[in-house]
């Protein structure tokens, strides 16, 4: 309509001017109304208006006027110019315009992701998010499912979106567990659905970092593909947010446990002191009347030492049990890198005294990689395993003590030439309370396995030739090798 | 506890005086100047850091900490806020009394100004920055001189990881006390000690390290 009167109007133009005066190439005059109407309708109108202009500009303009017929050559090549560049005007500003359009659908769709990603990533509950999310992506023609579904809970729970049968939960739960997509996949920023699905009304299941995404696309449906690249970048922003939750529900678990690491380690830190002020007391007091100008007889300076005796081992066993219960509670290890040397030198240092007579060889090379242990905890391993091996060495017997890197961990042992731990023995030794001593706790070596075993590790006791030997394994640091 | 210490020392020929809060403490050292204050870090009002933080500016006295305390963190924690030892309960007499006597014999050598520090037969002369052991001399580098002069210039005393690592390598020393392990084992190497037995620089888990002082 527009082409054929915009025609006619700039036919009836040129033709009143050329009845005054004659000037040449007024045919351009067409060119614009093409322009016009191929920027803004698109093709066919250009092409329209070009045929029409063509046609009135020969029959009315063109000499004869008032036929189609063309007098000379002049005329018949103007026309033909006219309607070439007519055609060709039309083509492209129809290009132009489709170019434009298509530009136009790109900056809504970021404009659409860029205010839900502000809406989703400013707003503090992930979940809220989601689903707004959601009901975004079900505004996308031929959507008709979109869901969002978290495992972490260790079953599938719908966490926005559409709703779902028990059987599509399980199917989401599967392909979270195998990280396998079902019947689609994403490639170039937009989704691909399969085509040889079983059944092409069951949505589709894409696995992301923090969950799944649960998607049906109308299938015979021919969706455009700005709405598929819409869902893409839907589900992408859905993979993020589901991230956010996650590493959100990990640092909340996190913190749980850290006040009640904080709680326990508080209850133990005034059990103990409730339990070792009065030994304390009990010790200095008994100490003090040993010295020589507290005036007392040799005999009784022997009772109150022997009284000292009982009350430093009643000291150590309450000791036992509290490391014991530390232990048994979980509270957190302190972990660093350490050259086993160091905790080595450490325990025999803290039994000096026991061991001034007795002879301990080391066996650990110098060049041992470090391992990544609490050094407190693993000094006290090696103190029971000595005292314990102090123990069992007959007078003048040897104790050796050694170490060596073995399949990615270090594996170190206390042996002594005492008497075999009889073979039954050997499993329960580590048990708690158990001893083969008449006044032994049964805590030292229960303590050691419950360190090792923290840290990781294993240990064992068995009967090498000399003698007994205690073996556990704690796990290498990964330190860069010290410049 | 109290009167037990009190008598135990006093037979041990101390002069002890004893008061039962920070505060008074505080009052305490900065009039009666005492030689050494054992400081219980259990203690009803002002808190035992507090009190240790109270005491730094109101006395030049050694300050030996004496706590129930499983932790090590609280010790490192009592040794960075002043302290110059400390004494884990329950101990006997004899065994405090040789930590107090070691603690001020050290304090008779910091303040002789002698330049040479001895350990064993390990020398460091401060004045030579020389080393030796049993006369003969040791090559240390830069960084391994300055930490065994750290612990040298506080023998006998427990110096703590984080302590070593500023001072030796500057205010904002990245905690990694790794490094600190790797450059005490070449010093010991040096001095021909052996890490699992150490006779000079000795382990205080979780603590630190400790020059041991003769």
């Amino acid at each position: 309509m527009l082409a054929v009167a915009g025609s006619a109007v700039i036919t009836a133009a040129i033709a009143g001017i050329q009845a005054r005066t004659s000037v040449a190439g007024l045919s351009a005059l067409y060119l614009l109304l093409v322009l016009w109407l191929g920027a803004r309708w698109g093709r066919l109108p250009a092409v329209a208006a070009g045929v029409c202009a063509f046609l009135l500009y020969d029959f009315f303009v063109v000499p004869p006027v008032g036929t189609f017929a063309v007098q000379g050559t002049s005329g018949l090549v103007e026309l033909i110019v006219l309607l070439a560049v007519a055609l060709v005007t039309g083509q492209l500003a129809a290009s132009l315009r489709r170019t434009q359009a298509a530009s136009e659908a790109l900056a809504a769709e970021s404009r659409a992701l860029y205010d839900l990603a502000t809406a989703a990533l400013s707003s503090p509950e992930v979940t809220g998010a989601l689903s707004l999310l959601c009901r975004r992506a079900m505004l996308i023609d031929g959507v008709s499912l979109f869901s969002l579904v978290g495992t972490d809970s260790g079953q599938a729970v719908v966490l926005a979106g559409t709703d779902m049968s028990s059987d599509q939960l399980k199917q989401a739960a599967w392909s979270a567990e195998h990280r396998r997509a079902v019947g689609i996949s994403i490639s170039d920023g937009a989704i691909k659905l399969v085509k040889t699905r079983p059944d092409p009304r069951e949505p589709a299941y894409l696995p992301l970092a923090g969950g799944v995404a649960v998607v049906r696309v109308d299938p015979d449906g021919h969706s455009a593909p700005e709405d598929m690249r819409m869902t893409a970048a839907l589900i992408g922003l859905a993979g993020l947010l589901l991230d956010r939750r996650r590493a959100a529900l990990e640092s909340d678990r996190a913190s749980g446990f850290e006040a009640s690491d904080r709680l326990k380690a508080a209850i133990l830190s005034s059990l103990s002191h409730e339990l070792k002020s009065p030994i304390a007391s009990l010790r200095a007091g008994l100490t003090a009347l040993v010295a020589p100008r507290a005036g007392l007889e040799p005999e009784q300076k022997e009772l109150l030492q022997d009284l000292d005796r009982q009350a430093n081992r009643l000291d150590h066993m309450v000791g036992d049990m509290l490391a014991l219960s530390r232990l048994e509670a979980g509270v957190a290890l302190d972990k660093e890198p350490h050259r086993f040397a160091d905790l080595v030198g450490s325990a025999l240092r803290q039994l000096r005294s026991d061991l001034k007579d007795r002879e301990v060889s080391v066996s650990a090379d110098d060049d041992l990689p470090p391992v990544e242990v609490d050094e407190v905890q693993v000094a006290r391993v090696l103190v029971n395993l000595l005292e314990n091996a102090l123990e069992w060495a007959p007078a003048g017997g040897r104790i050796a003590l050694g170490a060596a890197a073995r399949d990615g961990h270090l594996e170190a042992w206390v042996e002594n030439d005492g008497p075999a731990i009889a073979p039954a023995d050997l499993d329960r030794i580590f048990d708690t309370f158990w001893t083969r001593r008449a006044r032994g706790s049964g805590l030292g070596l229960a303590i050691c396995k419950r360190v090792v075993e923290a840290h990781g590790g294993t240990i064992r006791a068995e009967n090498m030739r000399r003698g007994p030997r205690f073996t556990f394994t704690l796990p290498l640091a990964r330190v860069p090798a010290a410049q | 506890m109290q009167r037990a210490l009190r008598a135990g020392l006093g037979y041990h020929g101390f002069d002890v005086r004893a008061v039962g809060s920070g505060e008074e403490a505080v009052r305490e050292a900065a009039s009666w100047r005492p030689d050494v204050v054992l400081l219980d870090l259990g203690l009803p009002g002002m808190d035992g850091f507090q009190t240790l933080a109270a005491l730094r500016p109101a006395t030049r006295a050694v300050v030996i900490v004496v706590s129930v305390m499983p932790g090590e963190k609280d010790k490192v924690r009592a040794l960075d806020a002043g302290a110059d030892d400390y004494v884990v309960k329950p101990f006997g007499t004899e065994e405090l009394v040789a930590r107090i006597r070691a603690v001020l014999r050290r304090q008779a050598d910091v303040t002789s100004g002698e330049p040479v520090i001895r350990s064993g037969d390990l020398e460091i002369d401060l004045a030579q920055r020389a080393v030796s052991v049993g006369g003969k001399a040791v090559r240390l580098t830069p960084t391994e001189y300055e930490v065994l002069r750290y612990l040298a210039l506080h023998a006998g005393k427990p110096v703590t990881h984080t302590t070593l690592l500023r001072q030796v390598w500057g205010d904002y020393a990245v905690g990694d006390n790794y490094n600190t392990r790797y450059v005490v084992a070449q010093i010991r190497k040096k001095l021909g000690d052996d890490s699992s037995n150490p006779r000079y620089i000795v382990n205080e888990p979780g603590v630190g390290y400790r020059l041991e002082a003769n």
